[in-house]
């Protein structure tokens, strides 16, 4: 992953939802509130670059003016809720059928964020769900793979064009990884076919 | 390397096929290069003509030829021979109806493995179909059918197979150089983020047993990977 990767980019722009911990004065434009500030509390879409910064990054404790005792421990200026990709709802998706699963829609870089959420906060859960969601996609996305090739081997126009409306329709409802996968594969099968039937 | 993606990672099966001619093959040479049969004819000619004598690396295999007795050669000099009819190019012997035929019991009943078939079976099928289809004792195009039904049948147990990878390991015995480099892309990459997931996980959670027992797992495919690579060079 290099800094000019726009698969990274992409996948460091999703929005999370976040609970800010802290009034911030002068931050009130970010909920349409221009001049005012955010209360303590409100939620908030934010990109995944900016909040993962402010959920780490600590505030110094509070003083409270009339007793001048520190209120709490430090606390971080937000704290990050589970975004929709990994909501329950998607997650029930994901376990009833991972193959009919349009993960497009959901995110084009839902891997990428995936492991990327999984790094925050170390969930195992997830890690195997996503994993096996892999998996199961992984054996279509081969039989995709392979498939295309057979049809143009054929040669025949009906076939043909009924097949690949078949694969775009599948291939729009994968993820941006997959879709990558999907292409070499699919250059890899189409090579051997080719190499096997050059006369 | 200003090389596409695909030549990068993968080999072409151009370059495959490159690196099985360099295998041995049988061949029923039509002329003699041996030298001690020169020298005996000299002897009762009683002159000095000159029989053309092979450029080679090594002196002998292919200047110790004999007409008509099998000699071993590599496979791109049988097929530079074959081209100008100096030989006749012995097919191996799993390359036989039967022995296809048993191979193609054999991957029909036992579901679960790969007939033991040599590495480069479906290129050298391959080519000595193109190069050489008049010196089997076969029809050639039943040959060609059978190769074709292993290679489905196989292709098929492969797709099942697939369900039992994980981020580190995957074992199909058996596999022949071209079937693996056809699925290298899809395996590789897929078993990339799956570890990278994996690694997510384990490095978050900062587990350090877990983490050693991913290291033993790396080398376990590492391994395998590397089993492939060596069957391949």
């Amino acid at each position: 992953m290099g800094y000019y990767d726009i698969d990274d980019v992409l996948t460091d722009n999703a929005e999370i939802p976040c609970k800010f911990l802290h009034d911030i004065p002068g931050l009130g434009y970010l909920e349409n509130n221009p001049g005012g500030s955010i209360h303590v509390n409100s939620q908030l879409k934010l990109p995944l670059w900016l909040a993962r910064v402010l959920a780490i990054v600590e505030v110094a404790p509070e003083v409270d003016p009339i007793t001048g005792i520190a209120s709490e421990e430090n606390t971080p200026f937000i704290t990050l809720m589970t975004p929709e990709a990994f909501s329950i709802k998607v997650i029930n998706a994901i376990k009833t059928d991972p193959v009919a699963l349009d993960i497009h829609s959901i995110n084009p870089q839902f891997y990428a964020l995936a492991i990327k959420w999984i790094g925050l906060f170390g969930d195992r859960d997830l890690a195997e769900i996503v994993s096996e969601l892999l998996l199961k996609r992984a054996q279509v996305i081969n039989s995709h793979a392979n498939s295309i090739t057979i049809s143009y081997k054929n040669d025949s126009i009906n076939h043909n064009s009924k097949s690949m409306n078949n694969q775009t329709v599948f291939t729009l409802t994968l993820d941006e990884f997959e879709k990558k996968i999907f292409k070499q594969a699919n250059e890899s099968y189409k090579d051997i076919k080719k190499w096997m039937f050059q006369s | 390397m200003s090389l596409p993606n695909q030549l990068q990672d993968t080999f072409s099966p151009k370059e495959l096929q490159f690196m099985v001619e360099n295998e041995p093959i049988k061949i029923f040479p039509r002329f003699t290069t041996r030298q001690r049969i020169r020298k005996q004819r000299n002897d009762l000619l009683g002159t000095d003509s000159h029989r053309w004598k092979m450029m080679t690396m090594d002196d002998t295999s292919l200047n110790n030829m004999m007409a008509m007795q099998s000699t071993t050669v590599t496979l791109w000099i049988a097929l530079l021979l074959k081209q100008q009819s100096k030989c006749n190019i012995i097919a191996p012997e799993w390359l036989t109806s039967k022995a296809l035929d048993r191979a193609l019991q054999f991957e029909q009943t036992n579901t679960l493995r790969f007939s033991p078939l040599p590495w480069d079976w479906l290129i050298i099928s391959e080519i000595l179909f193109k190069k050489a289809p008049d010196d089997f004792h076969d029809r050639v195009h039943e040959l060609r059918s059978k190769i074709q039904d292993l290679r489905e049948i196989r292709q098929l147990k492969v797709a099942k197979g697939i369900r039992y990878m994980n981020e580190s390991h995957l074992q199909l015995d058996n596999l022949s150089l071209l079937e693996i480099n056809e699925l290298r892309p899809f395996i590789s990459g897929i078993m990339d983020k799956l570890r990278d997931i994996h690694l997510a996980a384990v490095d978050a959670g900062g587990e350090d047993e877990m983490m050693g027992e991913e290291d033993d797992n790396d080398e376990m495919f590492n391994g395998t990977m590397r089993n492939e690579s060596s069957r391949m060079s």
